[in-house]
């Protein structure tokens, strides 16, 4: 990625962020921005990517994730982070700390939600839920993130039912945001003994109440769908491109699954508005950013770009 | 991905419309082609890097060719190789004849590029726990596990059998026979070397999960790739590719399986 390019990611990413809004001048729940940065399969990545690795030879880091999450906090304030989903397998990192290791890094990243994606499972329901305690159990200034998803029926898996929620509704000044997550079936990528009492539900359907809920009780301005579908399955399943002509009402869907590189999200026309669907790669290598300028509890504007995290 | 010119005027734009934003919000973002590391993240990886580096970075043996996946339509030379080592060892564990041994291409994660391979590269090819599982199959079955492999992902990696779909993409006519051309009788039970996923009923292969008499081995798939580099270091032998043709499938055929015309 060349210098310029990399700043056009910036550059393309801030628009929204620089529409001129009266929430400054108006009352504090009148409007306002957010920014959510996301990433999506980091696959315990934890290191960039050696040489040898094509184009993303050199992308990526947890440790260089982190400054540039700083930086834009810094800068954005109104900030949320977020993760799609396959944290887990694909360097012994994962092999050897389970998991553990990169939840605890998410949460020293200041992550406010992820959702679980079908790697997520690979050491079954009982290691992902240690991974989980190792995160929450860590002494470090920030809070433990939260886990998202509302497709996935755990009663038969009460330890792991504790730490998942329908939904998170987070305030910022003039904006208030619900974000909720939805997984692939198990089907044909878990193995049946590593979601021992999951049963998995149609992501459609499922999300269907939690939206109507986070629109018509939680009363926010807007609706984030973490996802671990895949960003287009050509008709052969639920998919992010497809998700908002089934279920309306959403703004942004963060996908993962699929390790689609989008430079930018794709905007998904809808009755009122419009849905942005993004999805940054895999392996850390980007880190996504959509802002959206709200008024009045309606979407002004909204742009985002994927950011690659450089050496 | 916007245009050279395109992009420095956004980038221009936006530092001009941040330079106008409101005074007290704005904080100048050290725009720049690197990012640094972020140092107390880093003080939490060092050790651990290190600490990995040590066990992983430890030498295997030479591949002067590599193993590679292939791509779409290439046979899958890694897999092979991973099919053949899981059907010895399956052999070795149960000590009677393993007759034919399946993998799935997901779960490669990665090429084995030529030269010395390390530990760290075998972990990152198959970083799964998945388990060596033997079980008893009919010929008929082997014959219906073959094809379902083929009409999912073009063949799953094998070893033991030989495949070819002649015909049409609308009428196929698959020919598989053992791997020296023998005919595989559909009513002789064979024992099958597969994994503790694809018996659960990954990667949807539905006949493998009729297998009979499970043995589950307890041996990871990597333990026994890990092995199996070890053995040839100690041979002072290389890393070589198995020998191709286990799968033959003309264009047209190809070209069905990707658009998921073709059917059993």
């Amino acid at each position: 990625m060349e210098r310029r390019a990399f700043l056009a990611s910036l550059g393309t990413a801030a628009l929204a962020s620089q529409v001129p809004l009266r929430a400054q001048e108006g009352p504090a729940a009148a409007s306002g921005r957010i920014t959510l940065l996301h990433t999506n399969d980091t696959h315990s990545r934890i290191e960039p990517f050696g040489p040898g690795n094509g184009a993303i030879s050199g992308l990526g880091g947890v440790s260089r994730r982190a400054t540039l999450v700083r930086q834009l906090r810094q800068q954005l304030g109104s900030v949320l982070l977020l993760d799609a989903g396959d944290t887990f397998q694909g360097t012994p990192y994962f092999n050897r700390y389970k998991g553990r290791l990169d939840y605890q890094l998410m949460r020293m990243m200041g992550y406010d939600a992820g959702t679980l994606g079908n790697h997520d499972f690979d050491n079954g329901v009982g290691m992902l839920v240690e991974a989980m305690e190792a995160m929450e159990q860590l002494q470090h200034a920030n809070a433990p993130f939260a886990f998202l998803n509302c497709n996935f029926d755990c009663k038969g898996a009460p330890a792991l039912q504790k730490w998942i929620r329908p939904y998170l509704v987070k305030d910022f000044p003039g904006v208030r945001v619900g974000i909720t997550g939805i997984g692939v079936a198990f089907a044909g990528l878990v193995a049946p003994k590593n979601h021992e009492g999951i049963t998995w539900r149609d992501p459609y359907e499922s999300l269907k109440p939690v939206v109507k809920r986070l629109r018509e009780v939680e009363k926010v301005d807007l609706v984030v769908v973490l996802s671990h579908l895949g960003y287009n399955l050509n008709g052969t399943g639920p998919d992010d491109l497809h998700l908002p002509g089934q279920v309306a009402g959403i703004d942004a869907v963060i996908g993962g699954h699929s390790h689609t590189f989008l430079e930018t999200p794709t905007r998904v026309p809808q009755a009122q508005g419009e849905t942005l669907v993004f999805q940054v790669g895999f392996g850390g290598v980007n880190l996504g950013r959509l802002d959206f300028a709200v008024a009045r509890g309606q979407v002004r504007a909204a742009s985002g770009a994927a950011m690659p995290v450089l050496a | 991905m916007l245009k050279p010119s395109s992009a420095l005027l956004c980038a221009l734009l936006t530092l001009s419309l941040a330079a106008q934003a409101p005074a007290g919000k704005a904080q100048v973002l050290p725009l720049g082609p690197t990012i640094p590391d972020d140092p107390a993240i880093q003080k939490v990886i060092d050790p651990l890097a290190a600490e990995i580096k040590a066990s992983f970075d430890l030498p295997l043996v030479q591949a002067p060719q590599g193993l590679l996946r292939g791509r779409r339509g290439e046979e899958n030379l890694l897999g092979y190789w991973v099919a053949d080592v899981m059907r010895t060892a399956a052999q070795g564990t149960v000590g009677k004849p393993v007759r034919f041994g399946i993998t799935n291409a997901g779960g490669l994660r990665s090429n084995l590029r030529p030269g010395l391979l390390k530990v760290a590269d075998i972990f990152e090819m198959m970083p799964f726990e998945n388990e060596l599982v033997v079980v008893e199959l009919t010929g008929a079955e082997v014959i219906q596990v073959v094809k379902e492999g083929i009409v999912r992902r073009g063949g799953e990696p094998c070893s033991g059998v030989k495949a070819r779909v002649d015909g049409s993409p609308e009428q196929p006519v698959f020919v598989l026979t053992w791997e020296d051309g023998s005919a595989i009788d559909p009513a002789e039970t064979v024992r099958v070397a597969t994994t503790d996923y694809l018996y659960g009923g990954g990667d949807s292969i539905p006949t493998l999960r009729k297998g009979r008499k499970p043995f589950t081995t307890g041996i990871t798939l990597r333990q026994m790739l890990l092995d199996q580099c070890a053995a040839l270091a100690k041979a002072k032998q290389e890393l070589l590719p198995p020998a191709p043709g286990r799968y033959t499938l003309p264009v047209p055929i190809l070209e069905a399986i990707r658009d998921k015309k073709l059917k059993l």
